[in-house]
């Protein structure tokens, strides 16, 4: 391949936390001047879960915002979305439960907007999506099960979409559309959902190319925005692949272990963790190709991948990236937990 | 609990056994087991250092007032003096993995290399050494420099800084005899230095100049006349005596005769103290470099060292008998001048009694009496000497290291490190004292019988791989400790692998890619049928049957396949075939790994 010159490289901050990080997102802005995360942390030493308010100085120092709200068990997913311009956060978690949290923007206190919903899983959900305008989350489980949760008056409706009595398994949800939603599972398979279409699934697909040599889970899901017939998928074994509603046979394979011979990029070996599309590039200067995407992995890799090109690492640490996610405000800033109890902050020139 | 009151928690109080029970301490327990005050209680082991105590009641209480019921408490035990939390611990254990991992390769690459070729790669062995422990003296804390201030504060004469780490300072006591090979000429220099840094560490076991210093930096604002006070001129001699000369020039400067409008008066006075300061700030040291700002003059070689250090001393001497002594009508600042030029000119007496414990009249040893001290041997012979004159009371832990680093005792400074920084110091300090002399070397990496057949070197990383183990946000370290022990880390390794939980997707995918970094194939198969198990057991057949399919446990899933046949047997309506339809497409195509599944296609 021809050398290209290198893109100048990110400035990182990296913060120990002296907690584990379940989950971290930026809150939507809701003030002119500062920034803040929210993150799900697990102090094992009083073995406490809960959920915190930073606010993100300049100088990517982060500090407390707020009292840290408490929670009955370790967080699975979390989300943010901004809701009657308050930002809201919702977590599952370990134990099958969903809380909606609001923050207040005066004294960014964060607190249940509406009593949790307790047993929406059995052992545990696995995924939690936020619609933008933060009324409805769509929560999957290991269990089967698909559920819907709108926010409204104070309290938490619930209504089931789908259980597969644990014949499927669910790993990842994202919402496509108001009234649209996909999810991923074992063995690579995507389903499409519509809410108006009751008893299933109203379109599936299973990467077979992908069980050429070895199956795998998806781990995480993306749809953009202005591309909403694909649906993006990253998993096992590095695999990254896209599928088109409209060429339901032919998925775009951008990375993984065994893929064949049309895949030859291959930016990491294991379990990518998150993936999304990078928020940081306008889709109309892509064209009609797939937009650049980028992950996070076990092997401690952060990385834009695109289509045709060698894979941008960004980071490249000891230890595993759990989960990232981008300022809205900002897309070129990144914020992603690292498995070592600690946090980093990326800005990209 | 009903009926639970705080009183009860005395009734509880735990008694840890150890052999000298005069001493042992009691803490209470809090529990709300309710009365009757004598429950049944069993204690066992829980996860890492954690104590589990289930405590039973015996019978339900008389009035059959709530359930005979009882409460399982967890007691966590904290090793050490808690210098260091628990979470600061583990921010060290991650961040050494790195130095530590690179250092095995580097070893692995270079023991090839040197099969090959023998001779030039053994040589720099100290300098990968070197790179390590400055990584992992970098995590210890950071350097304690605080922002200076634009404008100096006159009086300001220690710079505030948080308190050092004895980690830290036992860290770098070792790189700088084991490893520093560049220092090893200027080992006493050395030593001033780092006692420079870290003499505030034994202040709560004794005096040390350095809280001699901090209390009179605290009075400095209510003292008037500076030079009639006694405290002012013992000060002056104790810092002059370790070598801090950067503040005794500062504290000379505070002397009433610089004030403009006594210096005509006090010109004599002044003429003296001023002497005195320019003879300290040029006072000759042995040593590579001086700093920024560090007041001496630098020589490294010994010869020009030598003639520049019998000039000052002469200068010193001429200084002494001088005349203008009788013209110093001040009777504190003579014999406060005097007293320092006695220092410096290496009186035993006046250096006794300016330092506080043994080690401080040690460096000021090295400093004004023996700067040409070379060899471990005289150097452990001159501590020997300095402790007799200045015996402690109670024996710190950093005077403990160092002694058995003077003595060349490998099994002495091992049993330090162990004993007062725990498993973490022992694993990784080795590297530095292997590093350091062949024959801790062959001590430490040479199998022994009695430790079955085990290096101490080997047993030590496994004991702390051990410690790692017992956490859950450590656990995945160990491994990098374990595979680098050649005799039972990959069988410690398999067994951690296998005990892991299975529960949680991202942790069972975190241990199966432990599993594919080691190639542990047979073992990661063995996980994924634990998990397939497990998912099967708790009604989630798909993930059930996707794990079983990966580990290709053609056993398993026939029986499987065989229960799904009945339950399919009996109804399948519209409704579960949606349901159904998931679990067929998952399976795939190919009948190779169904392993009898196959029917439902059908």
């Amino acid at each position: 391949m021809a050398v290209t010159q290198l893109p100048p490289s990110p400035e990182i901050r990296k913060l120990p936390l002296y907690k584990y990080v379940d989950g971290v997102r930026w809150l939507p802005p809701f003030s002119a001047l500062d920034r803040y995360a929210v993150i799900a942390s697990f102090d094992s030493d009083s073995d406490t879960p809960s959920l915190e308010v930073h606010s993100v100085s300049p100088s990517k120092a982060l500090a407390l915002a707020s009292a840290p709200a408490p929670l009955p068990s370790r967080v699975s997913s979390l989300k943010s979305a901004s809701f009657a311009q308050r930002p809201v956060v919702a977590a599952s978690t370990r134990a099958g439960s969903l809380h909606v949290m609001a923050v207040n923007p005066m004294d960014l206190s964060i607190e249940p907007a509406a009593a949790a919903a307790e047993g929406l899983h059995a052992g545990g959900a696995s995924c939690v999506d936020l619609a933008d305008g933060g009324s409805d989350c769509v929560s999957v489980g290991e269990d089967g099960r698909v559920n819907l949760v709108s926010l409204g008056e104070g309290r938490l409706r619930k209504a089931r979409v789908f259980d597969a009595n644990g014949l499927v398994s669910y790993t990842a949800a994202k919402w496509a559309s108001p009234s649209e939603f996909a999810t991923g599972g074992y063995g690579f398979s995507l389903h499409w959902w519509d809410r108006r279409t009751a008893g299933g699934p109203v379109s599936q697909f299973k990467c077979d190319r992908i069980q050429e040599k070895a199956s795998g889970i998806v781990h995480s899901i993306d749809i953009h925005p202005s591309r909403k017939h694909t649906c993006l998928a990253g998993g096992s074994s590095g695999t990254i692949f896209a599928w088109d509603l409209r060429r339901q046979q032919q998925p775009i394979i951008l990375s993984g272990v065994g893929m064949g011979e049309g895949v030859t990029s291959l930016v990491s070996e294991s379990e990518i963790w998150e993936i999304q599309y990078d928020r940081s590039i306008k889709p109309s200067n892509v064209g009609s190709r797939m937009l650049p995407v980028m992950i996070c992995s076990e092997d401690g890799i952060l990385a834009v991948v695109e289509e045709g090109k060698e894979p941008v690492e960004l980071l490249a640490e000891p230890c595993a990236i759990n989960s990232f996610d981008f300022d809205p405000q900002k897309p070129s800033e990144v914020i992603c937990s690292l498995e070592w109890e600690s946090i980093a902050i990326l800005s990209r020139p | 609990m009903p009926g639970a009151t705080s009183d009860s928690a005395g009734g509880g109080a735990l008694v840890p056994l150890s052999p000298e029970t005069k001493r042992s301490p009691v803490y209470p327990l809090r529990h709300s087991v309710g009365p009757p005050v004598s429950p049944r209680v069993s204690v066992c082991w829980a996860r890492g250092s954690s104590l589990r105590v289930s405590i039973f009641q015996q019978r339900s209480p008389p009035g059959g007032e709530g359930d005979a019921g009882g409460e399982v408490v967890e007691v966590k035990l904290n090793g050490g003096d808690g210098e260091i939390s628990d979470a600061q611990w583990r921010r060290i254990a991650y961040g050494s993995m790195s130095p530590f991992a690179m250092l095995q390769s580097r070893r692995n690459s270079v023991s090839t290399l040197s099969r090959i070729s023998p001779s030039p790669y053994h040589v720099d062995w100290w300098e990968f050494v070197m790179e390590y422990s400055k990584d992992i003296n970098a995590l210890l804390g950071g350097p304690e420099s605080t922002p200076a201030s634009v404008i100096e504060d006159p009086k300001t004469v220690l710079k505030k800084s948080e308190k050092p780490a004895s980690l830290k300072a036992a860290w770098e006591l070792m790189e700088l005899f084991y490893v520093d090979k560049l220092s090893q000429a200027w080992l006493p220099e050395r030593l001033v230095d780092w006692l420079a840094d870290y003499d505030s560490l034994f202040s709560g076991s004794c005096a040390t100049v350095h809280s001699k210093l901090v209390d009179f930096q605290n009075e400095l604002i209510n003292i008037q006349v500076i030079e009639d006070n006694p405290t002012y001129w013992e000060v002056i001699g104790s810092a002059l005596a370790v070598g801090w000369l950067e503040i005794v020039v500062k504290l000379l400067h505070l002397h009433g005769s610089y004030q403009l409008d006594q210096l005509s008066s006090r010109e004599t006075e002044n003429g003296l103290v001023e002497a005195v300061a320019v003879l300290i700030s040029k006072m000759p040291r042995m040593r590579l470099e001086l700093g920024d700002g560090r007041l001496g003059e630098c020589y490294k070689a010994k010869p020009d060292f030598i003639k520049a250090w019998e000039k000052w001393r002469s200068q010193i001497t001429k200084l002494d008998c001088s005349a203008y002594w009788i013209q110093c009508h001040h009777l504190q600042t003579r014999e406060g001048l005097k007293n320092l030029l006695q220092i410096m000119l290496g009186n035993t007496n006046s250096l006794s009694s300016a330092t506080c414990h043994w080690l401080e009249l040690y460096v000021s040893h090295f400093l004004y009496v023996r700067p040409f001290t070379v060899g471990l041997e005289s150097m452990h012979g001159l501590a020997q000497k300095c402790i007799q004159l200045k015996p402690v009371p109670r024996s710190q832990k950093l005077m403990g290291l160092l002694l058995g680093i003077l003595g060349e005792n490998t099994e002495v400074v091992l049993a330090e490190c162990s004993k007062e920084f725990g498993p973490w110091m022992v694993a990784h300090a080795i590297e530095l004292m292997t590093a350091g002399s062949d024959e801790a070397e062959s001590l430490l990496c040479e199998e022994q019988y009695d430790l079955g057949e085990l290096s101490l070197q080997e047993l030590h990383r496994l004991v702390y791989a051990q410690v790692l183990c017992s956490h859950a946000f450590t656990w995945q370290i160990a491994p990098v400790y374990l595979t680098s022990c050649m005799k039972q880390g990959m069988g410690l390794l398999e067994i951690l692998l296998c005990k892991q939980p299975v529960q949680h997707n991202e942790l069972l995918h975190k241990n199966l890619e432990i599993c594919r970094l080691y190639e542990l194939d047979d073992v990661s198969s063995h996980i994924m049928k634990i998990a397939g198990v497990h998912h099967w057991k708790h009604g989630r057949k798909g993930a059930g049957v996707f794990w079983l399919q990966q580990a290709q446990d053609e056993v398993r899933l026939h029986k499987i396949a065989q229960q799904l046949f009945a339950s399919v047997g009996k109804s399948i309506s519209d409704e579960s075939f949606k349901q159904w339809e998931g679990l067929i497409e998952l399976l795939g195509s190919e009948s190779k790994t169904a392993g009898g599944l196959e029917f439902l296609h059908k």
